[in-house]
């Protein structure tokens, strides 16, 4: 009983354990912060890795993958595990605005709605589809407008708010001004857009239905001259120059970040300048089929923006177009191939870069994705044999888990995390060594007290519990302490950081620098258990030394010590 | 069982001093009756807290034997001594060696919390607080009862002592000059105390001072010359 009793009275009553809390606290906050953000880094990583990929990847190299339709049909009736898959195209683009003096290069990717919002998490990311658990490339131009409206909203609140501010502060500032001139451009380029959308409405559905008219005419003439094409297709052009709006199949879903499209503000706020409406221009270097020549006539599209799209990995969405499946396999010269003397005999059939699979409750760690990895490898196997056109002579596919396939990106980063980890480890052994220090003074101070105790009838190992019950409760209160601040410290980091930014022009996370918009924000409670188990065992290893002297300290000694 | 409560059997005890040792007791024997109170006279540096230190079990010697209540000491493992010097030794130190967080109270009830497990001291608690507070009001601190030792007079903190060396009712009390840091009115009213415990009580006292007045109102007084007891 008494142990218990001295243990808290000592507690409360020398200071200088509180100091010993204090470290134990500041070390577990530090731990807890630092293993968070890491944690929140490589998580951030490894969704955008499955959001882009899925579960499973067939990668091939620019020759593509042909009968990916008969493979997805195969796959998902003899491997029961597989959920879904779809095909996927990557190319390369220059990406121009009608009109504008802007040009930018980046990833296109081809894929096909809303079969992909079944593979992987597409649809989370979308501005005007957001919550629709089947996304399109032709969504309603109501729910468009809706939105411009609400980002015109959110984009006057801005512009009222900077400019109400930079008013206080008395002249503007030359940035200043060039960010309200931006959110000027931004408006103008707003009600452009909400004018296209405008003439587009009552035009909407006859866009498509012409569309899927040619579409019937083109592939009922394979290749060849047919009148009602061609007509089929000077009345689209006629509609698209009347509406101002492209057909379904040339549409685009931009990513949210490309370079130019957007202003951030200091708060983080994305505002848009390309919106919903507008029009861009896609020139796209057709690598899909071998060349004879070293000219490579470019393939160029006018497409309607429909959305845009977040994976929250700003190196992705600062350089990725999303683009109709099928559109993209045209423009990258991808699909079916026929023989000039026989339009009826296909030579090549139509291609993808990838096919991306996704697998029922997928342990994303564990040996049950890359069981069905192999499974999937032997069907392909199989299926090769049965169809040897599905890729070119000399084409190599791999078939690997999404882990796999970015093992070079997350391979470092997880490595980096791990160092990080032992070096911040190695600092708050500096706490172990402050408690060591601390009780071993305390212990020195007590020597009476432990000669007193020792002559009322206390054990030895009773005397020794007294300080490791101290050295345990005070790694015990620091950790919940520096548990609770690392905690509200990483829940409010993105906040900290933007009021360390305003007050001292300080900023750790650029957002032009780093992979993210925001810093990662969650704290893993098992990581937290782990970090206050390691912070009382470093308590009690602290008061262990100090524990065992006092313990072995002679009673008459203690009490003649001065 | 035998009516010696102490007996001290040709005790030898030296200490290291540098590098030469320091012989303090040379065969020095003993025998204290139950319920008697004796003292021990002898100068500074004599060797008489070492004689308690051994009887009270807190040192052990070179040689020779010590015997409580019939109870050789050199047989006894370390749990045997702990329960010894908590149930039936109590200790009064010359400097009170009260311990500083604690209260009056909480003092004199840290023996009864030594001597009770965890589990059985809510049983225990109510009996041993009275009996605390008993022996502190018989004591005249009644009124003290929250103070820290650090808010009392010397005399006051030596009753406190007395107190906590009574809390278990042990059989033997062993004072080391508890009257050695107190003026001659507190030291007085300090003896008057023992005095009426040992009559109250019986309990055997053995006292050592080096103040002869004081030894001159126990039952027999011992003289401790060259690490030598005489009469």
């Amino acid at each position: 009983m008494y142990k218990l009793f001295l243990c808290f009275r000592y507690l409360r009553s020398r200071v200088i354990a509180y100091f010993a809390m204090l470290a134990v606290a500041l070390c577990v906050a530090m731990m807890l912060i630092v293993i968070s953000v890491m944690n929140g880094f490589l998580d951030k990583i490894e969704n955008a890795a499955k959001g882009l990929y899925g579960d499973i990847v067939v990668a091939s190299n620019l020759r593509g993958i042909g009968r990916y339709d008969e493979f997805i049909e195969e796959l998902t009736e003899q491997v029961p595990q597989v959920e879904a898959a779809s095909p996927f195209i990557f190319a390369y683009g220059l990406l121009s605005i009608p009109g504008q003096d802007y040009r930018q290069i980046l990833q296109v990717a081809g894929i096909r709605l809303p079969e992909r919002a079944k593979v992987t998490d597409f649809e989370d990311g979308l501005f005007t589809q957001r919550g629709l658990s089947e996304p399109t490339f032709d969504p309603p131009v109501s729910l468009l407008r809706q939105r411009l409206e609400e980002h015109n909203r959110q984009l006057q609140d801005i512009y009222r708010r900077e400019s109400s501010l930079s008013e206080k502060d008395g002249p503007l500032a030359p940035e200043k001004q060039y960010f309200l001139t931006r959110l000027d451009r931004a408006w103008l380029l707003q009600i452009e857009a909400e004018g296209f959308l405008l003439s587009a409405q009552p035009h909407q559905q006859k866009l498509a239905h012409l569309q899927r008219e040619l579409a019937t005419a083109e592939a009922d003439a394979k290749g060849q001259y047919s009148q009602q094409a061609v007509v089929l297709a000077e009345q689209l052009d006629e509609l698209i120059e009347q509406a101002k709006y492209q057909p379904p199949d040339k549409r685009a879903i931009l990513g949210l970040g490309i370079p130019g499209l957007i202003i951030r503000t200091e708060k983080g706020e994305t505002v848009r300048y390309i919106v919903p409406g507008h029009q861009v221009v896609l020139s796209i270097m057709p690598l899909g089929r071998s060349l004879s020549s070293t000219d490579i006539p470019t393939s160029v599209t006018r497409l309607t923006v429909v959305d845009d799209c977040r994976t929250d990995v700003s190196s992705i969405d600062s350089g990725i177009c999303y683009v109709p499946f099928e559109t993209l396999q045209s423009l990258n010269n991808m699909d079916a191939e026929y023989s000039a003397d026989d339009p009826d005999r296909q030579i090549t059939p139509p291609r993808c870069s990838q096919i991306h699979i996704k697998v029922r409750d997928a342990d994303s760690h564990g040996e049950r994705l890359l069981e069905v990895n192999r499974m999937v490898q032997s069907l392909w196997q199989d299926f090769l044999q049965r169809y040897p056109d599905a890729v070119a002579p000399g084409v190599d596919v791999t078939i690997e888990t999404w882990r796999q396939m970015q093992a070079k990106v997350i391979g470092p980063i997880q490595q980096q995390r791990t160092l990080v980890v032992i070096m911040f480890g190695i600092i708050s052994l500096v706490s172990v060594v402050l408690i060591f220090v601390i009780f071993y003074t305390i212990v020195v101070q007590k020597t009476r007290d432990v000669g007193v105790l020792k002559a009322i009838g206390a054990s030895s190992a009773g005397v020794a519990q007294i300080f490791l019950a101290w050295g345990a409760a005070v790694g015990l209160v620091g950790s919940i302490l520096g548990c609770i601040g690392g905690y509200y410290f990483v829940k409010y980091i993105n906040p900290i950081q933007d009021t360390m930014d305003r007050w001292f022009g300080f900023r750790v996370w650029s957002r032009e620098w780093f992979l993210f918009e925001k810093i990662p924000n969650t704290v893993d409670p098992t990581t937290a258990v782990n970090i206050m188990i390691a912070a009382v065992l470093a308590g009690l290893a602290g008061a262990a030394i100090p524990a065992i002297r006092a313990a072995r300290m002679q009673p008459v000694e203690a009490l003649r010590y001065e | 069982m035998s009516d010696l409560a102490i007996q001290v059997n040709s005790v030898h005890k030296s200490y290291r001093m540098g590098r030469s040792d320091l012989h303090v007791l040379r065969g020095l024997s003993l025998s204290v009756a139950k319920g008697e109170f004796a003292s021990i006279v002898g100068a500074s540096g004599s060797g008489k807290s070492t004689l308690l230190h051994i009887i009270g079990l807190l040192d052990r010697t070179d040689r020779g034997e010590v015997i409580l209540d019939g109870v050789k000491a050199r047989n006894l493992s370390a749990g045997q001594r702990n329960r010894i010097r908590c149930n039936d030794v109590g200790f009064v130190f010359q400097f009170y060696h009260l311990l500083g967080e604690l209260s009056v109270l909480e003092n004199v009830l840290l023996p009864a919390k030594v001597n009770t497990p965890a589990l059985s001291w809510p049983d225990r608690r109510k009996e041993a607080r009275d009996h605390a507070k008993e022996l502190i009001g018989r004591l005249g601190l009644a009124d003290r009862m929250k103070h820290r030792p650090g808010e009392l007079s010397g005399g006051e903190r030596q009753r406190v002592a007395i107190a906590r060396a009574l809390a278990n009712q042990p059989k033997i009390l062993l004072a080391d000059e508890p009257t050695g840091n107190l003026d001659s009115k507190s030291g007085r009213s300090i003896m008057e105390v023992l005095k009426a415990y040992h009559s109250d009580y019986g309990q055997t006292v053995l006292m050592v001072t080096h103040d002869m007045s004081l030894a001159e109102g126990t039952d027999r007084v011992l003289h401790l010359t060259d690490g030598r007891l005489g009469k």
